[in-house]
């Protein structure tokens, strides 16, 4: 039976914050915490954040473009495409990845303080939500290089954020369960990754798919976010009904199926940590 | 190596004061029990109950050793014995000379029924299914499963322990290595479902957070604070008022910028301690995380520590393996040996019983 902690001090005054707070607060202070130390004794600092997806896009735009001779009429910019692919699902492989890890790492503490443990991988994706907005300045300047201005569908990104949103925490916290109980779930997720990358028309038009393989993407959840990305800002339209559709799909039932397997599983990740 | 078993003894020590009246010192005793080694080398130190003033000998064979004390007061007499292969171990004791107040070293008075119970453990047991901790990855619990070994021993960590611990009091847990100390702290800290039985805890709990667990060795000692604090549950603002307290008492006001991997370990107890008793907790939990600093932080933390139990409102759990520092503050002591309760009560009593242990 869990232990039944009853709380004192409910006075506005007093030195802690409740449940909810506290966890709010927690939250922060971690985010804060991997932002310091990812660019803590980096010469140019933050602006890896801005210039990383904007190299990456550089060279695959070289590699393909040239050597590959992708390119399509109906790709307004080849640049832009690329780069709107990269950073949609650069946000999915870091808070996955990063969330699966987060309970195994905090082990030590979680077996000595009662704190909510949804906060660790939850922590993760918001932090590969801070680094996304700061990609979101390299989609900026491509989109200003190549001469495609920003219309006001910009302005629909938030909704953007909160289906992929939805869909990472829910993968980082099914991933992060599993993890806890078999170790193999970190080897295969890499390869899951890499496979996935591939899979998704990330730096090749989708047109080049032969058809069979065009109907599979329905299934491919990162086939919709990236196109969602790419209807906002390189082709700058309101995306349609059905894409929204299946992009919130995607988001709610992953965070559901994540939560479920979570809240099932998490009182017993101390005996395996 | 010899033949025989060279590890089996223990040193006991004990004091004698006849000497004391005409001469001035006291004399401290130790007697190896079980196998006495052949070579044998002693070690004494001294300190006073304050921390102020300490000394130490040479090695040398003598088995005793006259403490000529430099004032009245409480000292503490500790011997290392080291045998010929190098093994070290400690006997020690308070020894008392002249007229000491009693404040100068005190535990909690035993408090009445009808105190309010803060943690309440009825009827606890914890069992391990000594299965689920051997699979770590599919492959073994695949085959496991194909070969129809998917066994489950159980494994009794704590079997039906039962105590309730008062508000104000100091409460110890003591028992050897592996005893199940360690799997009850967790259940009252929350961490861990009993699996059978019930716990209670009213109120907040501060643990010492160590090192590796709320601390990031790349943070400088400021930033650790915030986030040790937010993860104990503190208020922003709090931190903000207290950060000069917790400065001053884990003495790092030079430090604040660096990097915490550039401190030792002790200096990272000190901060620890100084976060979780910054604030009065309804229950502070002390463990052997402290054991890391040094004897005169120990003082230090142990003043601390009757300061908040002094103030009435703040319960204190020791856990130790060591009874030195649970005789010195605690009012009653539960001993658990091999996850049976097997004794509780006032600490001289269960302290003097778990010592007979070793014997």
């Amino acid at each position: 039976m869990q232990t039944e902690t009853k709380e004192i001090q409910p006075d506005g005054q007093s030195a802690w914050y409740p449940e909810r707070q506290k966890s709010l607060y927690i939250l922060r202070q971690l985010v804060t915490r991997d932002f310091k130390l990812k660019y803590r004794r980096s010469f140019l600092g933050v602006l890896w954040s801005v210039l990383n997806p904007l190299l990456m896009m550089v060279v695959m735009a070289a590699v393909f473009s040239t050597m590959m001779r992708f390119s399509s009429d109906s790709i307004p910019s080849y640049p832009l495409y690329i780069i709107l692919g990269n950073v949609t699902f650069s946000l999915m492989s870091d808070s996955t990845s990063q969330g699966m890890r987060s309970i195994i790492d905090a082990a030590s503490l979680l077996k000595k303080v009662r704190i909510k443990r949804w906060v660790f991988p939850l922590e993760k994706v918001l932090f590969a939500i801070v680094n996304f907005a700061f990609s979101l300045i390299a989609v900026l300047i491509v989109m200003l290089a190549v001469g495609v201005h920003p219309t006001w569908t910009a302005l629909l990104l938030p909704v953007f954020l909160a289906y992929v949103g939805m869909f990472c925490i829910g993968l980082s916290l099914l991933l992060a369960s599993l993890a806890v109980f078999f170790r193999d779930v970190i080897h295969l997720w890499s390869v899951v990754l890499t496979a996935w990358t591939y899979a998704t028309p990330l730096f090749y038009p989708a047109e080049i798919l032969p058809a069979w393989m065009l109907s599979l993407e329905r299934f491919n959840p990162m086939y919709h976010f990236v196109n969602y990305a790419r209807t906002l800002l390189l082709y700058q339209q309101v995306p349609s009904a059905m894409l929204n559709a299946a992009c919130a799909f995607c988001g709610v039932a992953m965070l559901a199926i994540g939560i479920l397997v979570f809240r099932k599983t998490e009182h017993r990740f101390i005996l395996y940590i | 190596m010899s033949s025989q078993t060279p590890t089996n003894w223990m040193p006991v020590a004990s004091a004698d004061y006849t000497n004391l009246e005409e001469l001035g010192y006291v004399t401290l005793n130790i007697r190896i029990e079980g196998d006495v080694p052949a070579k044998r080398r002693f070690v004494y130190t001294w300190k006073s109950s304050n921390g102020t003033e300490h000394g130490q000998t040479d090695p040398q064979r003598l088995a005793s050793f006259n403490f000529l004390p430099p004032h009245d007061g409480r000292f503490f007499l500790n011997a290392d014995v080291t045998d010929g292969v190098g093994i070290t171990r400690s006997a020690g004791m308070w020894v008392k000379i002249g007229d000491v107040a009693e404040d100068d070293f005190k535990r909690p008075p035993i408090p009445d029924d009808s105190a309010q119970t803060v943690i309440d453990v009825d009827d606890v047991s914890m069992i391990f299914n000594m299965a689920s901790e051997q699979y770590n990855s599919l492959k073994e619990y695949f085959i496991a499963l194909a070969h129809h070994e998917l066994s489950f021993k159980e494994f009794r960590a704590l079997d039906h322990v039962s105590f309730e611990v008062k508000r104000g009091e100091a409460f110890g847990l003591v028992g050897t290595n592996g005893s199940g100390k360690s799997t009850m702290l967790k259940i009252i800290a929350g961490v861990l479902e009993a699996s059978e039985g019930t716990c209670t805890v009213t109120g907040s709990i501060a643990p010492l957070i160590e090192l590796g667990a709320g601390f990031d060795m790349d943070l400088t000692a400021r930033e650790n604070i915030y986030l040790n604090g937010s993860l104990l549950g503190y208020r922003k603002e709090f931190i903000d008022e207290h950060l000069a307290d917790i400065v001053e008492f884990a003495e790092l006001k030079d430090f604040m910028d660096m990097p915490l991997k550039n401190y030792s370990s002790g200096m990272v107890a000190r901060i620890a301690f100084a976060i979780a008793t910054v604030a009065e907790p309804d229950i502070l939990i002390v463990d052997e995380t402290l054991s890391v600093g040094d004897f005169l932080f120990q003082q230090k933390c142990m003043r601390r520590i009757q300061e908040l139990i002094g103030s009435g409102n703040v319960t204190v759990l020791l856990v130790s393996h060591s009874i030195e520092m649970v005789e010195a503050m605690c009012d009653r002591v539960c001993w658990i040996e091999k996850g049976h309760q097997r004794m509780i009560g006032p600490t001289d009593d269960v302290c003097a019983a778990y010592r007979n242990l070793g014997l």
